[in-house]
Order: C-alpha cells, then structure tokens, then sequence
C-alpha cells in the first residue's frame, strides 16, 4: 500500500496520503516550478490505490464505516496547480460513484473569500458536497 | 500609503529565479502596505499569472537576439489612487496573436457570472501543455479582477509582435 508523504516548500504544497487512516490532505502553497512532476505521481499513486480497492468488494464494505478523508487547506495555488486539484478532486467523484465513501473538507482563512469561492466551483464542477471550514489566523 | 508608486519595473529576461525574486519584492511591498489580506492574494495571484504566462508563452527569449534587447520581456507593477496596474510585455510570433487576440476578446465580452462559468468549464477540460501551462491564466485574470483585460500587438516584423498587457485591479 504506497502511501505520500511530501514536505512543503515555499513553492510547493504539503502532500499526505495514508490508507492505512483514510487521509489524503494537501497543505500550504502550489506554484511547483515542474506542475506536471510534482502532481502526476500524486495522481496515478491516487489512481492505483482507489482502482485496487475499487475491485475488491470488502475493501469497499469497510470503507462504509468510515469515509476517505480529503483534506485541502491551502493558501495560494496557481492556475497550472488548479487544474491538477480538479483532477485529484475528479478521483474522489469517479470512486465515489464506485461505491467508496469520501468526505472533502475544504479549509479557508477568515475573510478569504476567494479561497472558499474556488472551492464552490470545484464542488460544482464534480457534484460533490465539501465542508468548507473556516480557519483564524 | 503614497497615492503613486512604481512597486516593481522589470525589463529582461524573466526566468524563475527572476520571478521568485520579483514575487518576494512584491510581497514584501503589499505586506508592508496593504491590510487586506484578500487583496494581497489577488494581486500577488496576478503577478504569478502574468510572470509564468510570459515565462511560458514568449516565443523569442534569447536575451543576446537583438530583437529581444530591442524587445524585452517586461513585468510592471504600480499602485496608483485605489487601483494596482499590472503591465506586461513579451514577444510573440504572429502565427499565434490571432489566438491569443480571439481569446481577450472573448473574456472582454464576458459578465462577471460568464468569466466564472468559463472557469470551472475550462478547469475539467484544461489538457497540460509540455510546458506546463493549463491554459487557464488569462480566464483567471479576468475572473480575479473583474475589469477589462487592455491588451495591444505592435508588428515587430515579418515573424514577430511585441505583445502587451494590462491589467487592473481596484482595491476598493
């Protein structure tokens, strides 16, 4: 079970993925230098983990229990890095309608209304409800 | 805060230390000068668009051609009453202003509803171009200033354009 664990940079966001607790979580900030190298390997380990628990029906039965957990506290993301959050977020809607359940939580700062606006869009474009969670700072 | 003031005046090669460079002045300046913190994204998510799109997008970069000495690349950040402009300058080759003028136009004619709509329809069909570039710049350009995108081609000669914008954004 391959599991993510990426450090932040001033460039690039935090990165964990840990099946083994149901939590996929990206922090901080997304203007990679390369978007293509840092988001590609996210996706297909994203991909290969949900397609393999896709296919094995008590995987799926357990996860009834208690829900993936997406986590996306972000700060600032660029428009390369908007489209790689689409399609991680695109993951979660393609298994969810496979029968696994997810849970998007969508983090923003006090008064950073754009931030929760970005994140209705994406809400919107896959059709899946988030919690949006309003943060202090 | 002064009424007027030149926050950043960048001519020359852009590469990405000079765009790490040139954020980290900018970001110096408005957390110095600005409170609202959603306006310090907005104009710094600005100035990050504008620097990759010329990063990515200028089609002659070679800082020893004569054209791009005679030319080039430019990144202008001013405040002045209760709007940040933004101008940028690049080189273009002429078989792609068409596409790019196509575009400008079509965001200029876009409601604020319409500029948002395009957003998240462009976000599922965005393809990455070996440059890294998702296409989605300009819309959230437009999105995130609400106004206008100025935009101007000066024919440079038989190949090239000198392509420039401008971007405004009201604090208010």
């Amino acid at each position: 079970m391959k599991t993510l664990n990426i450090e932040a940079t001033n460039k690039s966001p935090r990165i964990l993925f840990d099946p083994s607790k149901k939590l996929f979580e990206m922090k901080g900030n997304s203007r990679p230098e390369n978007v293509r190298d840092f988001y590609y390997p996210i996706i297909e380990t994203l991909r290969n983990y949900f397609d393999s628990m896709a296919k094995d029906q008590k995987l799926i039965t357990d996860s009834e229990e208690k829900p993936f957990k997406f986590n996306f506290k972000l700060d600032y993301f660029n428009s390369s890095s908007a489209k790689f959050i689409s399609d991680i977020l695109v993951i979660v809607k393609d298994y969810y309608e496979k029968g696994i359940q997810f849970k998007v939580y969508w983090y923003f700062e006090d008064g950073d209304d754009d931030m929760k606006e970005v994140g209705e869009d994406f809400a919107d474009m896959i059709s899946f409800p988030f919690n949006y969670i309003m943060v202090q700072r | 805060m002064n009424k007027y003031d030149v926050v950043i005046n960048f001519n020359g090669n852009i590469s990405l230390p000079v765009i790490d460079d040139i954020l980290h002045k900018l970001k110096v300046y408005l957390h110095n000068n600005i409170n609202d913190k959603l306006i310090r994204k907005r104009v710094y998510s600005l100035a990050v668009e504008c620097l990759d799109n010329i990063f990515k997008h200028s089609d002659l970069t070679d800082i020893n051609n004569k054209l791009v000495n005679k030319y080039p690349p430019k990144f202008i950040v001013e405040f002045f009453h209760d709007t940040f402009l933004i101008h940028t300058g690049n080189i273009i080759s002429n078989e792609n202003t068409e596409k790019v003028i196509q575009k400008l136009t079509q965001l200029n004619k876009l409601a604020d509803t319409e500029v948002n709509q395009l957003y998240k329809d462009s976000l599922s069909n965005a393809e990455i171009s070996e440059k890294g570039g998702a296409g989605l710049g300009l819309i959230v350009m437009a999105k995130t200033t609400r106004q206008k995108i100025h935009f101007d081609f000066e024919r440079i000669n038989h190949n090239f354009s000198y392509f420039a914008m401008q971007l405004n954004l009201k604090i208010n």
